[in-house]
């Protein structure tokens, strides 16, 4: 006799003492059908929890039966509680667990039986039927006979049982006759939804009956029609749809029919979806209105019918419902059998990856749900931002313009019937390819795909913000934005910045070397922004030279058409500081903008790169021209009065120089203090020079982070300082960057030189950065890049005495913790956010990673970091 | 930080023993790293010449200071300028002076008149050279004000914000000690560090004999004292500010506008939800509390200050009868916010001036399609108007990003909602004038479905 076991869940043994529970599991695990380990049994737990397996009290004055009974159901109780916990993990983890325990009252079963949906498995009941006579007999042979009393009470109990289990809500019950059990063998069948990903895999998208768009995406990726009228691919690989494949329109049947012989030929697989379910319930003769397309589905049925003979018509109906009713609700792809990859209709939880239940199966054809909104359409929850496995997980059945890396999840429905595009995302190689829909089917009022488009820069909902919020990074995971300073920012973007569509990127503060310089005289050194690369693992360095002035961000668009379709005004471009404000008044801020324009347009930058628009992060100088009033207020009031301060001093202690000897030292301190005034006085003048109207207005592009199909994040440094010399070459305002690389110790040296030479004649200092734009060390972030300031320039930072002995050992304490976190939250939300304004991505989704950084540079940090 | 103290003339020596300093020694104590340090340059029977000076330490000087968070904050003139700072770090050292306490012997020096010079700076004050002269001419000083040097690389400032004082007269050494100790914080541009109760205390102990007389006493005070009401202070001088810019006329301006709006309020029906987008400090908000009918005002603000004093507003009136107290929303304009959605009526009381034109439309567009309110009401100044002000192109507030004339508002109205269901209605508020119209203006935009 043949047993077949699912792949995981409970399988409850059942039957009184005595009738071969026990025994029969013994032999699978010694016939290696079984695993010791996915056995567990009451007795062992007994022993377990209290060494005792078994207690009688027979033959027992009452008072003593009475206690020894306490003590044995006590024991029970703790032996069934450890189990029923272990049996739970078990489930959890998708494992098969063989119970051994008699499971004759009712109770006992339904515990399992919900313990197993809860936790989406099957439960399966092995009734062990013994008649009682052998059961006698094989008591009187144990070593602790449970006496006949018991057993015979055990077996009418089974008796009136037996009935009743099949009833009882088991995914399957075996009954076996005890002359059977020495032949019972064990078939274990394999998860249904698991597959092993062979030679790569084509997913694909909601069809919705575009049967030629599917072909000639099949056609794209490879596949030919082989004789049996299959399409199959030379490499082997197989092709998946995530359900969705009828409805809406043109050719739904002849869809659904090109999937059934493909997957019964094992050239496909289909994933179970809510349009794919309704039409199954149609099929089946349930009472289902067909509406919002499944009509059309009908439809082509009837012509069906029409064209067709009733025989072959019912059969194609009944092959194709039974079809829909058995494809899974989603399917698991395992790479050396380690689960890489999850495809599903509408979302998934991670607990319900590899499992299957009606509930499983409802999550997966619609999704996390809220409510109906006052259209009456589903109010669809983001249910990725639970995902947390390392799998990915791909899904369709919500129309999106664009497929879009959420949370370790894409979304492949690009909305085809809605003229949209059919999409495929291959796999291992991570790439997609799309065909155009031939047109609009649908013949909906509302295309989703064009009401998303409307709304797509509509403002950002301030619910989601306003008491704090998460962002969910590629580069670093989740971000926790807090109220308290979202608020602040809020207002910030409410009363002074550039339209939040233009909006798309704050550049990350930027932190010193994370430790002080090891040498005396100076308070930061590039050999501590070498080490922290070098400590990391990263051995080659670009070393910029920073200008003293105002970081701007530069978005320069092709043309005002371009800029309608991306922030739907039409403008040349906008430049913007740090803190998101217009970083020129309007009208210089238009000729600079348009001039740069033009000397781009001349230079045919757009056309060459095929961009609508650039996106550049940049220094613009000098100093002066955003600072004026503060280098006024603040450094220049400063030098005047130190200079008349202690130039007045110094006189008059020279003048009295001779009387004391303390004076004498007081004069020299003050000698050296005037020096200091004047190297402060020096200092800042460097960043400054007059300017008239736009003319000597410089701008030094140090990253290009986007062109409208791509971003740069991939690219090193090098390739970014190559195209801020290119630039150059195009406009006057644009100037080059000095850089070096380091990539062992003498070029090391050399940059140290360089930077020793620059600052002392002035230079602000260099920003040490590590090869690539995006660094990781053990998959976690780097800093993306280290200022390294002059110790002339950080006169104007620390004050002008700060160098002193007595003040520099106190400020090398400081510290950088909270900087160099900020600096990597800010930089992972700038990355993000670029990448979602070029995936085209609602102002939302874009907006939050902005006001991320908005809000931490809310946050207070000592800044003179 | 100094102040150098110079005597001729016969008996001059006889200050050192007012300064209760030798002559052949310096001084220097340490004062949690601050260093107050005295010495002569000059001595001889009948010339004295003696400096006091302090050296801050700069690190310890900016620590708990409130503004820690600013980066001006750490270069600042503090460690330079004469100030309440100096006054206080050098008392110790020449309280002997300002207590006329020498020893008994000495005593008669006291009140001896010598002629004298005294030189500190360097000053960093908002006060003009005439303002300086007022407060040191009356008290008997030839005064002499000499700047530093501001010789820049670049254009940036026209002559050094850095001054020196030189006070020349002859006057008793603890007299003009006692001056100086008033006057120089009064010189002094305050910024918040230091709060030195002492001064305060000090004041009329020091002030005594001709603090009472000199022609600026008033102002004298009030410097001062602001160290006392510092707060309060500040808060009036702010208002004063605003105010300055609104005449009286405006403020008239502002009652009718909101009488106005009122009025419109009361006759609309429903009226029960009732929005003030841009509440501001809640005046409008205010008055809408006392309208019968109405069962729920958002205030809707951004800017938490005026959140504050709006919720303040409200709180005072809580006691009044039939007040419907305001909900304070923080919200703003450029979100979409579901709590604005199908409310009766929504006001911009002159709001949209203060936005950039070009962000406008986005606005609207979410107010008509998404917040879909039975009625707008939207006021703003009218451009023409500002003849009749006397203004040539500015604006009436330095935040207005625009003003615009009649036909201009109401070409924008009606473009604005020209795909939405609403009747448009204009009015003007204020005193009318013939040919520029109303100060003013308003549209109210009516819902024709709902």
């Amino acid at each position: 006799m043949q047993l077949t076991l699912p792949y995981s869940g409970i399988i409850l043994l059942t039957g009184p003492s005595n009738s071969g529970k026990s025994t029969l599991l013994k032999r699978l695990i010694d016939e290696q059908q079984i695993l010791p380990s996915e056995v567990i049994s009451s007795d062992d737990f007994r022993i377990m929890v209290s060494n005792i397996e078994f207690i009688d009290w027979r033959n027992r004055p009452k008072e003593e039966a009475d206690g020894l009974f306490d003590e044995y159901q006590q024991i029970s109780q703790e032996a069934f509680d450890m189990m029923d916990a272990l049996i739970e993990s078990r489930c959890r983890l998708n494992k098969l667990t063989f119970v051994d325990a008699t499971h004759l009252q009712p109770d006992d079963r339904k515990k399992y039986i919900s313990l197993a949906r809860k936790h989406h498995v099957p439960v399966m009941a092995l009734v062990l039927d013994t008649a009682q006579e052998t059961l006698l007999e094989r008591d009187a042979l144990r070593e602790n006979p449970r006496g006949s009393r018991r057993i015979k009470q055990q077996f009418q109990v089974f008796k009136r049982e037996k009935r009743f289990i099949k009833k009882e809500g088991f995914t399957a019950v075996y009954m076996i006759d005890a002359n059977e059990l020495a032949n019972v063998e064990i078939y274990k069948r394999a998860n249904p939804v698991e597959i092993d990903l062979h030679e790569g895999i084509d997913v694909i998208g909601d069809i919705h009956g575009c049967f030629d768009e599917m072909i000639a995406l099949l056609e794209k990726l490879g596949y030919e029609k082989n004789e049996e009228d299959l399409y199959v691919h030379p490499e082997g690989r197989k092709f998946v749809s995530v359900g969705d494949v009828m409805n809406r329109g043109p050719k739904s049947l002849e869809t659904m029919m090109f999937f059934l012989r493909h997957v019964k030929a094992g050239a496909a697989y289909m994933i179970d979806s809510n349009h794919g379910w309704k039409i199954a319930r149609w099929l089946d003769g349930r009472n289902v209105t067909l509406s919002h397309g499944d009509e059309k589905v009908a439809e082509e049925f009837t012509k069906y019918e029409e064209m067709n003979d009733a025989e072959q018509s019912i059969q194609l109906k009944n092959e194709l419902k039974e079809f829909l009713l058995e494809a899974p609700s989603h399917y698991v792809f395992k790479k050396n059998n380690i689960p890489v990859l999850v495809c599903t209709h509408a979302g998934i939880k991670d607990e319900f990856i590899g499992k299957q239940s009606h509930q499983i199966s409802d999550f997966c054809r619609y999704g996390d749900t809220d409510g109906f909104d006052e259209d009456g359409k589903p109010i669809r929850k983001d249910w990725f931002v639970h995902h947390k496995k390392s799998v990915l997980i791909i899904w369709g059945h919500d129309p999106k313009p664009q497929p879009l890396l959420m949370n370790q999840t894409i979304n492949i429905d690009q909305g085809a019937v809605f003229g949209g595009q059919l999409t495929a995302f291959r796999y291992p190689e991570q790439t997609f390819a799309a065909v155009k829909a031939e047109k609009d089917y649908s013949g909906a009022d509302n295309n989703p795909l064009k009401e998303w488009e409307k709304k797509r820069l509509d403002p950002p909902n301030i619910g989601k913000f306003i008491n704090g919020y998460s962002v969910l990074t590629e580069e670093a995971g989740e971000i926790r934005v807090f109220d308290d300073t979202v608020k602040p920012a809020i207002d910030t973007v409410s009363h002074f910045t550039v339209p939040i569509e233009q909006l798309v990127y704050i550049p990350p503060t930027m932190s010193p070397t994370p430790n002080p310089s090891s040498l005396s005289s100076y308070l930061e050194h590039p050999q501590e922004a070498i080490d922290y690369y070098r400590g990391h693992g990263i051995e080659t360095l670009v070393a910029e030279k920073k200008h003293m002035d105002s970081r701007a961000v530069l978005l320069l668009f092709r043309n005002e058409t371009a800029a309608r379709k991306y922030i739907g005004t039409g403008t040349l471009g906008a430049i913007y500081t740090r803190t998101g404000r217009r970083f020129f008044d309007k009208t210089t801020e238009k000729t600079v903008v348009s001039a740069l324009n033009e000397d781009l347009q001349r230079a045919g930058y757009f056309d060459t790169n095929q961009t609508d628009f650039i996106l550049l992060d940049a220094e613009i100088m000098p100093w002066n021209l955003k600072a004026k009033e503060l280098i006024s207020s603040q450094y220049a009031h400063v030098a005047e009065n130190a200079l008349l301060d202690r130039t007045i001093l110094k006189n008059k202690l020279s003048a009295a120089a001779g009387r004391h000897d303390a004076i004498q030292s007081w004069l020299e301190e003050h000698h050296e203090k005037v020096n200091n005034a004047l190297v402060f006085k020096e200092v800042f003048q460097k960043y400054c020079w007059d300017i008239e109207g736009v003319q000597n207005i410089q701008i030094a592009p140090f990253h290009v982070l986007a062109h409208s199909g791509e971003t740069f994040f991939h690219k090193p440094h090098m390739w970014h300082m190559e195209k801020n010399r290119e630039f150059a070459r195009y406009s006057s305002f644009f100037v080059e960057t000095e850089w070096k690389l380091i990539h062992d110790e003498s070029s090391a040296e050399e940059v140290i030189k360089w930077w020793k030479d620059m600052t002392e004649e002035g230079h602000e200092g260099i920003v040490i950065k590590p090869e690539f734009f995006i660094a990781k060390n053990k998959g976690k972030l780097l800093q993306p890049a280290i200022k390294v300031r002059g110790r002339k320039y950080l006169n104007i930072i620390y004050g002008m005495d700060y160098l002193e002995r007595a003040n520099l050992e106190r400020l090398k304490k400081r510290n950088t913790g909270k900087k160099q976190k900020l600096a990597l939250k800010e930089f992972a939300l700038g990355v993000e956010g670029i990448q979602r304004f070029v995936n085209g991505e609602s102002l939302e989704r874009i907006h939050e990673c902005v006001l991320g950084t908005l809000a931490m540079e809310a946050d207070r940090v000592d800044p003179r970091l | 930080m100094q102040l150098t103290i110079r005597a001729e003339g016969e008996n001059a020596e006889a200050v050192s023993y007012l300064l209760a300093k030798n002559p052949n020694n310096v001084y220097e104590r340490n004062y949690k790293g601050h260093l107050v340090r005295f010495f002569y340059s000059q001595f001889s029977k009948n010339a004295v010449e003696a400096t006091i000076f302090v050296t801050p330490d700069p690190i310890e000087l900016i620590k708990n200071a409130a503004s820690a968070y600013d980066i001006t904050h750490y270069i600042n003139d503090r460690e330079f300028a004469v100030s309440s700072i100096f006054c206080s770090f050098i008392r110790t050292a020449l309280g002997t002076a300002l207590n006329g306490q020498p020893k008994e012997d000495y005593k008669k020096w006291v009140d001896h008149p010598f002629p004298f010079q005294f030189s500190f700076g360097p000053v960093a004050s908002s006060l003009s050279n005439s303002q300086i002269l007022d407060l040191f001419e009356p008290l008997g000083f030839a005064t002499d004000i000499s700047r530093g040097e501001a010789n820049y690389s670049f254009n940036i400032k026209e002559k050094s914000s850095a001054r020196w004082i030189t006070l020349t007269g002859s006057t008793t050494l603890q007299t003009a000690l006692r001056q100086l100790f008033v006057l120089i914080p009064v010189l002094d541009n305050y910024k918040h560090y230091y709060i030195d109760e002492k001064e305060i205390e000090k004041l009329q102990r020091y002030g005594e004999g001709w603090l009472e007389d000199h022609p600026l006493k008033e102002f004298i005070l009030r410097q001062s004292l602001r160290f006392k009401e510092v707060y309060s202070l500040v808060e009036k001088q702010n208002e004063e500010k605003t105010d300055k810019q609104d005449t009286a006329k405006t403020e008239r301006l502002n009652d009718l506008r909101y009488e106005k709006i009122i009025d419109t309020v009361h006759s609309i029906e429903p009226k029960e939800k009732v929005v003030d987008f841009g509440s501001g400090e809640g005046k409008l908000s205010l008055r809408l509390g006392f309208v019968p009918g109405i069962k729920e005002i958002l205030a809707v603000e951004p800017s938490e200050s005026a959140a504050v004093r709006a919720l303040d507003r409200f709180e005072k009136a809580k006691k009044k009868e039939e007040f419907l107290s305001p909900v304070p929303v923080w919200g703003s304009l450029f979100y979409y916010d579901e709590r604005m959605k199908q409310k009766d009526i929504m006001i911009l009381c002159e709001v949209i001036e203060h936005i950039d034109e070009e962000r406008l439309p986005k606005i609207m567009e979410i107010i008509f399609r998404e917040y879909k309110p039975r009625v707008l009401i939207i006021t703003t100044p009218n451009k023409e108007y500002n003849r009749v002000y006397d203004m040539s192109d500015e604006l009436r507030h330095t935040d207005h990003r625009f003003e615009w004339t009649r036909a201009e508002f109401e070409a924008w109205c009606a473009e604005r909602s020209h795909s939405y269901p609403y009747d448009l209605s204009f009015e003007g508020i204020g005193e009318e004038n013939e040919s520029h119209g109303f100060p003013t203006q308003m549209c109210v935009f009516k819902r024709t479905e709902v």
